[in-house]
């Protein structure tokens, strides 16, 4: 029914984008590059929401709206659900997925570049680098959950941790 | 025969309104779309325990007046489809189809990438898409 599209063109699409917003549009201004694909995100949530909610009944309450979004969204973007998820009751969500799949191709240069003459201690530039470029690939899921949530009715800001390559945990924060 | 489709977004701001009569009485029918959104609102804000169909999206017979019947659809998203027929036996089951129908066609309108959410729906194929559903509502067929 629906046209299919090779899950590695996909990822090649996601890592290019990410790169030519950084590197190309605005290599000097990573925040506006990191704003530019949460936006994109935020617009593919957006629509994805409407189609997946077709033909469930309206949620009630918050959590179950991050439910949804956990299980059953989740798996149609990634074939696999959120792994853990815990609330304060407050408003605060976060959502632990142990095996992202769009970081599963990222690997950390484990030789930093320390050959190269950069009077600072090389080895903490190179680790900054390499979680803020790691950071950049995690804006667009970002966007994707803050726009479904919001088009279900629940704005709210999200914001991505990376613990260990390739889990990473997303951080809900419903806005009162 | 459907006289009328609307749809209705979250702020309650119009995305879509065609009417199918040649009668020139559309400001009366969209008087009528914009009435029963009061009676959306009521329906879910003030749910009444006896209805076993709560969080459906499926709202069923808004109100029925002297010549026309309203029918409401509220997605998850809260956008509101409204429809206003002059067909006085309606099988339920119809109308079902009817609002699955249309919310397939509502989703690939507003999955358009150059759609702005929240803005009317312009697009020609949605508009050609509706009126194929409305022709063929209650004819029996359930493709």
């Amino acid at each position: 029914m629906g046209r299919e599209v090779a899950e590695s063109c996909l990822d090649g699409v996601m890592i290019e984008m990410v790169s030519a917003y950084c590197t190309r549009f605005y290599a000097t201004k990573p925040e506006l590059a990191a704003r530019r694909i949460e936006a994109i995100g935020y617009q593919v949530g957006h629509q994805l929401s409407e189609r997946y909610t077709m033909e469930r009944p309206r949620f009630t309450d918050h959590l179950e709206a991050i439910k949804f979004i956990c299980k059953d969204f989740w798996s149609e973007l990634f074939k696999k659900q959120i792994d853990n998820l815990k609330t304060n009751h407050r408003g605060t969500f976060v959502l632990q997925d142990n095996h992202f799949r769009w970081l599963t191709r990222i690997s950390i240069d484990p030789t930093p570049e320390s050959t190269e003459a950069s009077s600072n201690d090389p080895s903490v530039t190179a680790e900054n680098k390499a979680s803020q470029t790691t950071n950049m690939h995690l804006c667009f899921p970002c966007g994707i959950i803050r726009g479904a949530l919001s088009n279900l009715g629940i704005p709210c800001a999200v914001t991505a941790d990376i613990s260990n390559l390739p889990a990473c945990s997303f951080v809900v924060r419903i806005k009162a | 025969m459907i006289v009328c489709v609307a749809v209705v977004g979250q702020q309650n701001n119009p995305l879509y309104l065609q009417s199918f009569t040649e009668a020139g009485d559309e400001l009366k029918l969209h008087h009528i779309v914009h009435c029963s959104l009061d009676v959306i609102d009521e329906r879910v804000n003030n749910p009444k325990k006896s209805w076993p169909t709560l969080n459906e999206t499926f709202l069923g017979l808004l109100y029925p007046s002297e010549n026309y019947k309203v029918y409401g659809y509220l997605t998850n998203t809260k956008v509101k489809f409204i429809l206003v027929t002059i067909d006085m036996e309606v099988k339920d089951a119809d109308m079902r189809n009817f609002f699955r129908r249309f919310h397939a066609a509502f989703v690939d309108a507003v999955s358009n990438p150059f759609h702005v959410p929240g803005k009317k729906i312009t697009s020609r194929s949605f508009a050609s898409r509706v009126s194929a559903i409305v022709k063929s509502f209650g004819s029996g067929t359930t493709a």
